[in-house]
């Protein structure tokens, strides 16, 4: 549940363009501060109806809270009599905290782990038990009300006093244990709540909550934030004059803002010599209006912000350049959506409306996003992977698009035999619809994709729980939301790493399956990159060639197999044609793939037709593959070829359209002379064959048909 | 070799001179801390105007704060061109505390004393976003006579007071002489700009074909008694493929056949 107001009623309110540029910043979004700065204004400009304090309010924070029971607690304060003293019949108050009660309560929270929130009003962390409960309720007379900075700015203040009384009551004696009786009484059990006071200040009053009661609890508010723009962690009067950073004016500045996104705190000393805390405005210079609109940001960002793999992703649209009144609401619209509803990624949202949205998609290039992974390894100590300023929507949305046609391709062809044209054999590779990565919908897909799963399910996991700079899915996931290229030879490091991992009892061949599907992918939508040997990897297949129509013809059934084996000698011929990485000037890597494909045609055979448990692929596994041992393996296999197709009276070889190329692929081969590939490209291409031979056969209906040979007829 | 100062100069309100020196700046890393960030480490990809001037001030050998003023509006121009393909990598790098209590102030006693973290501590890993080869041609322009014949100087000869960096002291930057170039100004118009395009993000023509990216840095700093600010930001458009950008509608300037504009 949100408070922010509904997009039409902020484009009613804002339908002036000339005020609402005024409202606005007068010079293009360049930096991570601007963006923020922006959608603070545009979150004070929605919300500012609420007073004056409006912009030092936190409500957002806690709509979590709304119509929860037990979620606002408060002390029942009587300050009508010559003492201040809790309500002796009823100290605590219980209820339900909700919308109606925002201004009364009055909210303002602040980020730290340890201390407490600007306003009176503090939450409490998740599910406290009663005793902890109480400690915070104790902590709003002795943290807050006790506080220098809050002291000081109530001094003048003609309800000051009721603060004074607040901590001189909360010195009192045994009033902890009062509290905590009362507590354990009314609640049933751990809560997570707003815990705050209520003062009566009459005899004859009611108890009041602080926005009820006195501007006092806001002043003494706002000063407390305010302070904290000066003074955190060892900077205590971070101040001095200076460039604002945002609106360039020269004027005060502070140096401790609060950032929605923690690039910039107060201590570190680092590659600066002499750098002092105190003098962190110089660095980092933004005025005391700026930094409480950066502030306002947090719920804006805190929506486009999800977590995955470790890591916060920040996902935030903006329009290239000085913000104009259309899209500043049509901004808005996006982040109000996005703050609604947080069952989807905000890509998915944003793709969503953009989708629904003709106005939005002829903003084309000029819509943008800053894309950044932010892995927090304890709450102060922060790493980036990667951001970005120039992320655009189409980049995911293209590559999802390339994944979509390389499932639909009859590489994949995840419709299924009977919509396929050719149906006396099965596609190249397998493509299980219990995976995600093999579901051919826009929508899904996207969301696998930004949820990072779609680099989960084909990259080598990572060593431990914690997200590192190691972590090449992050950054891939990165880079593919920013349209960065990816390097290839990482991508088959990943995979290689990935398979050895998973290469125990079977042959991962759904997983190398996944990867080829991605990596197709990737080429297509122009996200990869590679040097030299590499080159012909990073480059898209061809797709658009008509498969069916060359299947469709003629060719001659052969004697190893009839009408099938035609089929599989075109199929082979042609992805051979369409793949530039096994080019017949790539010997290595098309050697290593036709070994593959020799293994898993065999091994399909061992288990199928010999109904074997040790089959070929578990001889020859892939870490088996190597440079110097490949023209070995090679003839090793080439020999059970011959054995099997003798055993089985075969006229000729069995998988001859395999064992024909392999043959003569291998003499190119130079094993003395420089090895071009790394092991990893090899195993990458070798685990390929295997797929692609293992998912190789036809249904036996076909096989009858055909004529297979005999005995796999009578041992099937 | 002694290190000189600026002191008593005051020749600098002559206006700018009509020719500007032209050098290469090359290096294998990079890293320009974006303002916004202390606790990561993300860099520009345009070398900041501020970068520009303490590099030149390093190979002069000036004084720390005191060449802002030879580097102010008015009596310098910089002009910045990336030349090749502006790519970053995350590197990991094991860093020392600098937190209060882990610093180490050696001697314990006198005047002249520094500080330092303690190295037998534990090192945190931090990633640092690092320019790989980074390339820029720097078009400069001085009022100051004086600074702009000894850079000369300094650059035909190839020799540098302090050595050159590109951001960190450890990434050290090769630094090459193109020549001193005729600086002929052009009026508002429509162009292809070589150099990184200054203040004039609106008015860059996006296409398709070219990947055109932001980012706001430091441009102008002066001294105080407590050290120094930075007094003016600007914003920056540049392609990340080093492409000329087509811009509408700005002041240009010709330098050696190229369009760049200065700051």
């Amino acid at each position: 549940m949100s408070l922010l107001p509904e997009p039409s009623t902020f484009e009613k309110r804002y339908s002036d363009d000339e005020k609402l540029a005024s409202e606005l910043p007068d010079r293009p979004i360049t930096s991570l501060r601007d963006l923020q700065y922006v959608y603070g204004r545009l979150y004070t400009l929605a919300t500012a109806g609420g007073g004056e304090y409006a912009a030092y309010l936190t409500p957002e924070k806690s709509t979590d809270l709304f119509d929860e029971p037990e979620s606002l607690l408060y002390l029942r304060i009587d300050l009508s009599g010559n003492k201040p003293r809790l309500d002796p019949e009823q100290p605590i108050g219980v209820e339900s905290y909700g919308e109606e009660k925002v201004e009364a309560v009055a909210h303002s929270w602040f980020n730290a782990a340890k201390g407490f929130d600007h306003s009176v009003t503090h939450r409490t962390g998740k599910n406290k038990e009663p005793e902890k409960v109480a400690e915070y309720l104790h902590e709003r007379l002795t943290a807050w009300a006790a506080d220098d900075v809050i002291q000081e700015a109530v001094a003048d203040h003609e309800d000051g006093w009721i603060v004074d009384a607040l901590a001189a009551l909360g010195e009192s004696e045994g009033l902890r244990e009062r509290i905590e009786t009362a507590v354990d009484e009314q609640l049933d059990g751990k809560t997570t709540a707003l815990t705050t006071v209520a003062v009566k200040l009459d005899s004859d009053g009611e108890y009041l909550l602080p926005g009820e009661a006195s501007s006092v609890f806001n002043e003494a508010m706002r000063a407390r934030k305010r302070s904290k723009l000066v003074s955190k962690g060892e900077a205590t009067n971070s101040i001095g004059e200076a460039t604002d950073l945002v609106t360039g004016n020269r004027g005060p500045t502070v140096g401790t803002a609060e950032d929605p996104l923690n690039y910039f705190l107060g201590k570190q000393l680092e590659k600066f010599p002499g750098f002092d805390p105190d003098e962190a405005w110089r660095t980092h210079p933004v005025s005391e209006d700026v930094a409480v609109t950066l502030m306002n940001a947090r719920t804006f960002v805190d929506a486009c912000d999800y977590y995955t793999m470790g890591a916060n992703v920040y996902y935030l649209p903006y329009f290239f350049g000085r913000l104009q009144p259309t899209e500043a609401r049509e901004l808005y619209r996006m982040l109000y959506a996005v703050v609604r509803e947080q069952d989807m990624t905000p890509i998915q949202h944003v793709y969503q409306q953009f989708q629904n949205d003709p106005a939005l998609q002829e903003y084309g290039e000029r819509f943008r996003f800053y894309v950044a992974a932010v892995m927090e390894h304890q709450t102060k100590r922060f790493d980036v992977f990667g951001d970005t300023l120039d992320g655009s929507l189409m980049s995911p949305v293209e590559l999802i698009g390339s994944h979509i046609d390389v499932l639909e391709s009859p590489l994949f062809d995840v419709h299924g035999d009977a919509e396929r044209d050719t149906p006396e054999l099965r596609p190249a590779f397998p493509a299980p619809e219990s995976w995600d990565i093999f579901v051919p919908s826009e929508h899904a897909l996207l969301g696998t994709l930004a949820t990072g799963w779609y680099f989960e399910q084909t990259f080598a996991p990572a060593d431990d729980d914690d997200a590192s700079a190691d972590d090449y899915r992050i950054r891939a996931l990165v880079a593919v939301l920013s349209g960065e290229p990816l390097d290839v030879e990482t991508v088959l490091t990943e995979y290689v790493e990935r398979l050895l991992e998973d290469e125990g009892e079977e042959f991962p061949s759904f997983r190398v399956s996944a990867q080829y599907a991605q990596l197709c992918a990737l080429a297509e939508a122009g996200l990869l990159t590679g040097r030299d040997a590499y080159k012909p990897v990073a480059e898209p297949r061809q797709l658009t060639h008509n498969h069916t129509d060359d299947m469709q013809q003629d060719t001659p059934a052969r004697a190893d197999g009839g009408n099938v084996a035609a089929a599989r000698e075109t199929k082979l011929e042609q992805f051979l044609e369409q793949t530039p990485a096994l080019a017949e000037d790539q010997p290595e890597r098309r050697g290593s793939f036709l070994l593959g494909a020799l293994v898993g045609q065999v091994t399909g055979y061992q288990q199928v037709s010999e109904g074997r448990s040790t089959t070929l692929i578990d001889q020859y596994p892939i870490k088996a593959v190597t440079e110097s041992k490949l023209k070995r393996l090679a003839s090793d296999v080439l020999d059970k070829n011959i054995v099997y197709s003798r055993e089985n009276n075969m006229a000729g070889t069995m998988y001859s359209e395999v064992v024909d190329r392999l043959v003569t692929t291998l003499p190119q081969i130079d094993i003395d002379g420089d090895w071009e590939l790394d092991t990893t490209d090899l195993r990458f291409y070798y685990s390929l064959g295997v797929a692609y031979g293992m998912n190789n056969w036809a249904s036996n209906d076909d096989e009858q048909a055909d004529g297979q040979p005999a005995t796999e007829e009578e041992e099937a | 070799m002694a290190q000189e100062s600026l002191e008593g100069r005051t020749d600098e309100d002559d206006g700018l001179p009509e020719t500007c020196l032209s050098f290469e700046l090359r290096g294998e890393w990079g890293h320009f801390r974006r303002v916004e960030g202390n606790i990561v480490k993300q860099t520009y990809r345009i070398i900041p105007r501020t970068t520009v001037a303490g590099l030149v001030a390093a190979m002069l050998g000036l004084d720390r704060d005191s060449y802002y003023e030879a580097f102010s509006q008015n009596v310098s121009a910089v002009a910045v061109e990336p030349i090749d393909e502006l790519r970053a990598i995350n590197m990991p790098m094991n860093t020392l505390s600098t937190a209060k209590e882990h610093m180490t102030t050696m001697p314990s006693r006198g005047h002249a004393r520094i500080s330092m973290p303690d190295p037998s501590e534990l090192r945190q890993q931090h990633n640092y976003e690092v320019l790989v080869e980074p390339a820029y041609r720097v078009d400069l322009q001085l009022a100051n006579d004086d600074l702009r014949n000894r850079l000369q100087d300094r650059l035909r000869d190839g020799t540098s007071y302090y050595p050159p960096s590109l951001g960190l002291s450890e990434h050290l930057a090769e630094v090459t002489y193109l020549g001193e170039f005729e600086v002929t100004p052009h009026e508002r118009e429509t162009t292809d700009v070589d150099s990184a395009v200054l203040e004039a993000v609106d008015s860059v023509e996006l296409t398709p074909e070219t990947e055109v990216k932001v980012e706001r840095s430091p441009a102008f700093m002066t001294a105080d008694e407590g050290g120094r600010t930075t007094t003016a930001f600007q914003s920056i458009a540049y392609a990340t493929g080093a492409e000329p950008l087509r811009v509408h509608d700005v002041k240009t300037h010709e330098v050696d056949g190229r369009r760049v504009m200065f700051s």
